[in-house]
């Protein structure tokens, strides 16, 4: 067959599924109260769309990167990478949703975006040149506007080349290849700097210069994922019939080599971060281990372990079952990873907020309120509940509601540590900066594991990220620069939609996929299947791996 | 009919023995055609298949693709031996570490617990790697004969550079049918038709 058919049955489900995501998103508007602007229905959207348009864009890099490399053997189902990157219209009105939000201040995605924080915050003021509306704006714009430019062009020339009858009409290839070139560095730079906006930002205080090249790789490994499984469901209605198991091989060979590429930079990241063991940086990665566990250790086992084992045989990305399964897990194991990315973030700056609004109703307090304790508090590591303890003594009187289900916050202009407490938040690496003895003394308030943690020989060994040490000048400012958020002295429960992804969530996910395989799904039936006039295209069909 | 070129080497010198001559002095007989081009050589292999000729092996300088699969080759196992070795790898790597800094000699690194898992997760990359790169090329070596030291056995030196050869071991086959067998090398486009003596 060498046209796609739209079949009536494939269009509605895919508007059942956008029907299943329009309600989810919807109910998710108000099931949360309006707490933080509907902060859950705007993650929701931020995170899908920026998935789904990543997904798109990557599609466009993968066809530009293999057409400068001379390569041939993806050229059979080109068709569907053009496709996917056609999705960048649609993508980009779904980021002016956001973008309109954020010009009327209906959503807080953003710490950076509200004015009054900014102005307090020597960071946020810092950052102000990139991290502000105008930028967004322009950039989100601008910039996917552009790809979509480039992408359609390279689109364009090769539905014109199969309409061309002289099949040896080369001209069509060179100017895809010029587009191709051209598209390459520029998505590269612009892409980590819209990646910086959409997602990193969140974590307005937090930056990492792996983060570009990190969400990147999640992206690519989703986009191959989903190729290969619309590739197998477009054979089973028999299409792509020259598409055998060479063309799935040197597909699952990229799942699983940009999986493994993925677990590279999420372990460069991290133990950068872990090693210079700087506290605006090792922040990001506490609060994730700390209060999200099974989010952090999930992302890794789903998309590093399960790919390496599964496709580390050469039969398993040979047949389709196996490639099916893997591709599967590992699409849902990026989403969860841009998951892991946005919902800790945004949920801190809900916190926040509560507390600020509360600050507001008392006293005028700072922006910064340190979160106190829950009635958890005694499940937890010893080091916390000492801190927390010593963050109750001086919190006496001045404990503020937190509507997030933490019954003390404490306003930042009240922290005032002493030595013990200080000490007993400290764990063993003061020793070895040289911190004055004398300071390390035992205080009142101390748990025994406390003690304990100033004997290097009982030092807990699998604490990774350790707490930075503030002095008693620099604590406030320490606390402001940690992220905005004081997160260094919280534990926070479970929350549905935040802690894992709800059914609300995996709704809305649904949704939006059915929204873009049925956009592919009407691109693919616009065009022949297989591009007849390409160069390539005798090389693809006899592609032997 | 292409004639037959007689090779010696240094060990092999000596008249061409047939039969149980051959056996009986621990040789094989081998006949050889060398080609110019994979493409011949393919096709040469595929007519060899269809005319049932048993093909004692095939020498080419460099891997050409589609050749295994005509010849019938099983998968190389060579892999799973790179799994094990990088198993080791990873196993020894990591667990010598953490002996080392937990139990034999333990230093404290910018404040960094003793048994610091991520700092030894490039450490134990590397030895991974290491292991399973260096056990697997050992492998090989054993297997095919090679490294260092060994006797390199070659029909004809120009298989390392330019020419691709399909051999015949005729040490059992009377003269019809090595007749037979340089009319298939006639017909399938050979240079040139060799005959040499080999050890067993």
């Amino acid at each position: 067959m060498e046209n796609f058919v739209f079949s009536s049955r494939a269009k509605t489900t895919n508007l059942a599924l956008m029907g299943v995501g329009l309600i989810c998103l919807i109910i998710s508007y108000f099931v949360d109260g309006g707490e933080g602007h509907h902060m859950r229905f705007w993650t929701n959207f931020l995170h899908n769309s920026v998935f789904f348009l990543g997904i798109a864009a990557l599609a466009g890099f993968a066809l530009a990167a293999f057409t400068t490399a001379y390569a041939g053997w993806f050229v059979q189902f080109k068709r569907v990478w053009e496709s996917f990157s056609t999705f960048l219209l649609p993508g980009l009105f779904l980021m002016g949703v956001i973008i309109v939000g954020l010009w009327l201040h209906s959503h807080h995605l953003y710490h950076w975006n509200d004015d009054a924080a900014v102005l307090e915050d020597p960071i946020l003021s810092h950052k102000s040149s990139f991290l502000n509306k105008y930028w967004f704006t322009f950039g989100t714009i601008a910039f996917v506007g552009l790809w979509y430019f480039l992408l359609g062009k390279m689109r364009n020339i090769s539905l014109a080349e199969d309409r061309d009858d002289n099949d040896t009409n080369f001209s069509y290839y060179r100017r895809y290849k010029v587009y191709a070139a051209i598209f390459l560095p520029i998505f590269g730079f612009t892409s980590a700097a819209m990646i910086w906006q959409w997602v990193m930002s969140i974590d307005s205080h937090w930056y990492s210069t792996m983060f570009a090249w990190y969400a990147s790789a999640s992206l690519f490994v989703a986009m191959t994922a989903l190729t290969i499984m619309l590739l197998i469901y477009l054979k089973s209605r028999g299409y792509f019939t020259m598409v055998t198991a060479e063309h799935f091989h040197d597909l699952g060979k990229y799942l699983f080599a940009i999986s493994i590429f993925w677990t590279y930079l999420w372990f460069s990241q991290f133990m950068l971060i872990w090693y210079a063991n700087v506290g605006e940086e090792t922040i990001y990665f506490r609060e994730r281990m700390q209060n999200y566990p099974v989010l952090f250790w999930a992302n890794l086992a789903i998309n590093f372990v399960l790919p390496f084992f599964v496709l580390m045989r050469n039969d398993t990305k040979r047949k389709m079952g196996t490639l099916f399964f893997a591709s599967a897990f590992v699409f849902f194991g990026h989403w969860l990873d841009f998951f892991n990315m946005i919902k800790p973030g945004a949920r801190l700056t809900l916190i926040e907020m509560a507390a600020h609004e509360e600050g507001h109703a008392g006293a005028d307090h700072g922006d910064t309120a340190v979160m106190g304790h829950d009635e958890h508090a005694d499940e937890h590591e010893g080091d916390e509940t000492a801190a927390l303890a010593a963050g109750e003594v001086v919190s006496e009187g001045d404990n503020l509601q937190d509507p997030a289900g933490h019954d003390d916050a404490l306003d930042n202009d009240n922290i005032h540590f002493d030595a013990s407490a200080q000490d007993d938040n400290v764990p063993v690496a003061n020793e070895f900066r040289g911190g004055p003895p004398e300071t390390r003394g035992v205080g009142p308030n101390e748990l025994a594991t406390a003690t304990d943690r100033t004997d290097p020989d009982v030092f807990e060994p699998n604490q990774f990220i350790q707490e930075e040490h503030f002095g008693d000048n620099e604590m406030i400012g320490h606390l402001e620069a940690a992220g905005g958020h004081s997160e260094a002295l919280h534990t926070l429960g479970f929350k549905s939609g935040y802690t894992l992804p709800g059914l609300l969530e995996i709704g809305t996910f649904l949704g939006f996929l059915g929204g873009f395989l049925f956009f592919v799904m009407s691109k693919l039936s616009t065009a022949r299947l297989e591009p007849k006039n390409d160069p390539y295209l005798e090389e693809s069909i006899h592609h032997h791996t | 009919m292409a004639t037959i070129r007689i090779e010696r080497d240094g060990a092999d010198a000596g008249a061409v023995a047939t039969g149980q001559e051959a056996v009986a002095a621990g040789q094989r007989n081998i006949l050889f055609g060398l080609y110019d081009d994979e493409v011949k050589l393919l096709d040469a292999v595929k007519a060899a298949n269809a005319d049932h000729l048993d093909i004692d092996d095939v020498y080419t300088p460099f891997p050409v693709h589609g050749l295994d699969p005509l010849l019938g080759l099983e998968e190389s196992r060579l892999h799973v031996a790179g799994f094990i070795f990088g198993t080791i790898g990873c196993l020894f790597g990591f667990g010598f570490m953490t002996w080392v800094f937990t139990r034999d000699w333990p230093i404290i690194f910018g404040g960094k617990p003793y048994w610091s898992v991520p700092a030894f997760i490039p450490i134990t990359f590397e030895l991974t790697v290491l292991f399973s790169a260096v056990g697997m090329v050992t492998v090989f070596y054993i297997v095919n004969g090679l490294g260092p030291g060994a006797e390199p056995r070659r029909l004809h030196d120009r298989i390392t550079d330019d020419k691709f050869c399909i051999a015949f071991d005729v040490t059992d086959l009377d003269g019809a049918e090595v007749d037979r067998l340089r009319d298939y090398f006639d017909r399938t486009g050979v240079e040139t038709v060799h005959q040499k003596m080999v050890a067993a």
